[in-house]
């Protein structure tokens, strides 16, 4: 369903590249990540950990406290208007109604002292001051119910009156999702929603939150180590590691075909056959520090195909025949 | 091949007083947190344990090394039944098997050193000379595939694969029969994640090790162990081969445990369709009876494990002969 042209953007993500100052020093965080998200688009974010997908998701949201972050260079366009530069009260009409956000542990994200309902008229609350609503307290009560629904949660109105160490994982989950949407917002960040949950939960919420992008065409931003979760939900990838956008394209594309060594290695290190296959073919190496990365392509230690110009200069974009957008020196043409 | 562990009947209580869990008060009712569980871990084998949140994977893992005394049952190591009360029978047990656990933050100690970490293993275990600890620790660390230059390290300075090959270090730095593994990969990286399996497998041959593998990670699961058993709020729902388990599941919580796991072949969506009861469980008769979708009469009796064949067990009335 994802259109093509300028008109289909949401959101444009232009070069951000962004510092964390602490203090063992400045710390690059993001290079120059290009990210576009159009209109009713699942996109998917994966990476290692240290790879900055949540920094890349905070910070599209602006929720990144500065200090310590320090934005250099860029752009973040939703809608036409560039986020960075809005004060905070203007950038705060964005959130809800406009972007939200899902965060990677419920039991976190909501808060311990209020029941489910509660919570959850917060949200009904933005969105009536967003949109200058008139809603009675039975209309609210409605809404709620109607969005647990959607959610599929069993028994909404005894989930309304639980507070969130009542409830499952899975079922904290929801409320979190509920509070975001509640405030149908055009483009929903969420961020390693499914981690922690059992496989059949986790598939649970996957349909759900796919079927509310088909009824509603609301946009989402999927955030996730997981590289299957992220196939099986979002129509395009950006695979990302050291604060760099590896590649980025179709998922179909990138399931077929990695064309960065890196994602080529990520995919043949989840495990797939039984116990007598042979070892997994893993990178050598762990995460990269991010106070000392290698000159050239940051993958490059770890890389099993690096040439000599891999360790002098960082690659630019290449594109592939198929459309995908690579870091990697092996897709220049010669 | 002979079994390394026979486990029967095993049952593991927690106190509990109004519905919460008292872990380390007395009084109060009980509750069987893992019941009537029964399986055996062959030699050379590995036995995986699979099952959700909350399951009881840990408490079975836990009473293997004897840090939980089971209320029932029997736990054969070698042949030989260990006696809870007695000291000397969790010391035959505990020199047997050791255990990697799944926080590799909180299971080191934060202010000793790796070969100190490592050290306590030799110390307790007293069936080395002290003069050749230095030796077996230089030894047990290369064989995990850790740097020497780690040894003088803290836990802090370490990557998280390294601080679980320290734990795993730490487990078999004590000649060792079995490894319990309880989720030792589910806080990595999938990159350290294959490096930390590929090592487990190599090690299990270099050694002859057995391991009893809990993860509730599928694919890790088909990659790593010979056999499997499916765990329900504390019930063994079926045991067999993990080839036999995974693609020819019985048990009605296991096919859709099994179709639900992602795969790179397979990447579309399974649909679910209603209300989504995730979880619960019946206090009588079948434990999954509340929500399985092939749920009939007969279940409401608690199921015996049936036999079909192959060392594949399944606790459902769907596989019952006599009717």
């Amino acid at each position: 369903m994802a259109e093509t042209g300028a008109k289909a953007d949401l959101l444009k993500v232009n070069d951000l590249t962004l510092d964390y100052a602490t203090v063992d020093g400045r710390v690059r965080v993001l290079q120059n990540v290009s990210m576009t998200i159009n209109k009713g688009e699942i996109v998917g974010v994966v990476g290692e950990s240290g790879s900055g997908k949540t920094t890349l998701g905070l910070g599209i949201i602006g929720l990144l406290d500065s200090p310590p972050a320090d934005i250099i260079g860029g752009s973040v366009t939703f809608e036409g208007k560039d986020l960075l530069k809005l004060g905070r009260s203007e950038l705060s009409q964005f959130r809800g109604p406009g972007i939200g956000m899902v965060f990677q542990e419920s039991l976190a994200a909501l808060n311990p002292v209020y029941r489910t309902d509660t919570q959850l008229k917060e949200s009904i609350e933005v969105l009536r001051r967003a949109q200058n609503l008139d809603l009675s307290d039975g209309a609210e009560q409605e809404m709620m119910v109607q969005i647990l629904n959607d959610l599929r949660l069993d028994r909404p109105e005894w989930v309304l009156k639980k507070y969130p160490h009542e409830l499952s994982g899975g079922m904290r989950q929801r409320v979190s999702i509920a509070m975001a949407i509640v405030e149908r917002p055009k483009l929903l960040i969420l961020d390693e929603v499914t981690t922690g949950l059992d496989v059949y939960v986790q598939n649970r919420i996957l349909n759900i939150l796919k079927d509310l992008n088909r009824r509603t065409g609301t946009a989402m931003m999927f955030i996730t180590h997981d590289l299957l979760v992220a196939s099986q939900i979002s129509d395009r990838l950006y695979v990302m590691y050291a604060g760099r956008v590896m590649e980025e394209g179709n998922t179909d594309n990138i399931l077929n075909a990695p064309a960065h060594p890196y994602t080529q290695k990520l995919f043949a290190a989840i495990p797939q056959g039984f116990v007598d296959s042979p070892p997994l073919p893993a990178p050598k190496g762990e995460a990269p520090d991010l106070r000392k990365l290698p000159t050239g392509c940051k993958f490059n230690p770890r890389c099993p195909l690096v040439m000599q110009k891999c360790k002098d200069i960082e690659p630019p974009v290449f594109e592939t025949i198929q459309g995908s957008k690579v870091l990697c020196w092996l897709l220049e043409k010669t | 091949m002979s079994n390394i562990v026979e486990v029967n009947n095993l049952t593991v209580s927690f106190v509990v007083r109004g519905g919460n869990l008292l872990l380390f008060e007395r009084g109060g009712g009980m509750a069987d947190v893992v019941n009537d569980v029964s399986f055996n871990v062959r030699e050379g084998e590995t036995f995986g344990l699979a099952g959700e949140t909350g399951s009881g994977k840990s408490v079975i893992a836990w009473a293997l090394v004897g840090l939980m005394k089971p209320r029932s049952g029997s736990i054969k190591v070698l042949g030989k039944e260990i006696d809870f009360g007695k000291k000397a029978d969790v010391t035959y047990l505990r020199h047997n098997i050791g255990i990697v656990f799944q926080d590799p933050v909180g299971s080191l100690n934060p202010r000793l050193q790796v070969k100190e970490i490592i050290k306590e293993g030799l110390i307790a275990a007293k069936t080395f000379d002290r003069r050749e600890y230095d030796k077996r620790i230089e030894e047990v660390v290369d064989l995990v595939g850790l740097r020497k230059s780690s040894l003088e390290a803290y836990p802090r300075e370490l990557s998280g694969g390294e601080k679980q090959r320290v734990s795993l270090a730490r487990a078999i730095v004590v000649p060792r029969k079995m490894v319990v593994l309880d989720e030792p990969t589910s806080s990595l990286d999938v990159s350290v994640q294959a490096q930390v399996l590929n090592t487990l497998k190599e090690l299990k041959a270099k050694l002859n090790l057995s391991y009893f593998f809990i993860t509730h990670d599928i694919n890790v699961m088909k990659y790593m162990s010979d056999s499997l058993g499916i765990l329900y709020y504390g019930k063994l729902l079926e045991v067999g081969s993990t080839y036999d388990v995974v693609t020819n599941p019985k048990h009605p919580f296991t096919m859709r445990l099994m179709s639900n796991v992602p795969g790179l072949k397979r990447t579309r969506l399974q649909q679910e369709e209603g209300r989504l009861t995730e979880q619960g469980s019946s206090a009588t008769g079948c434990v999954y009876r509340k929500i399985c979708p092939r749920v009939f009469e007969k279940c409401s009796n608690l199921p015996p494990m049936f036999d079909l064949g192959s060392n594949h067990l399944a606790a459902c009335f769907l596989y019952d002969k006599a009717s």
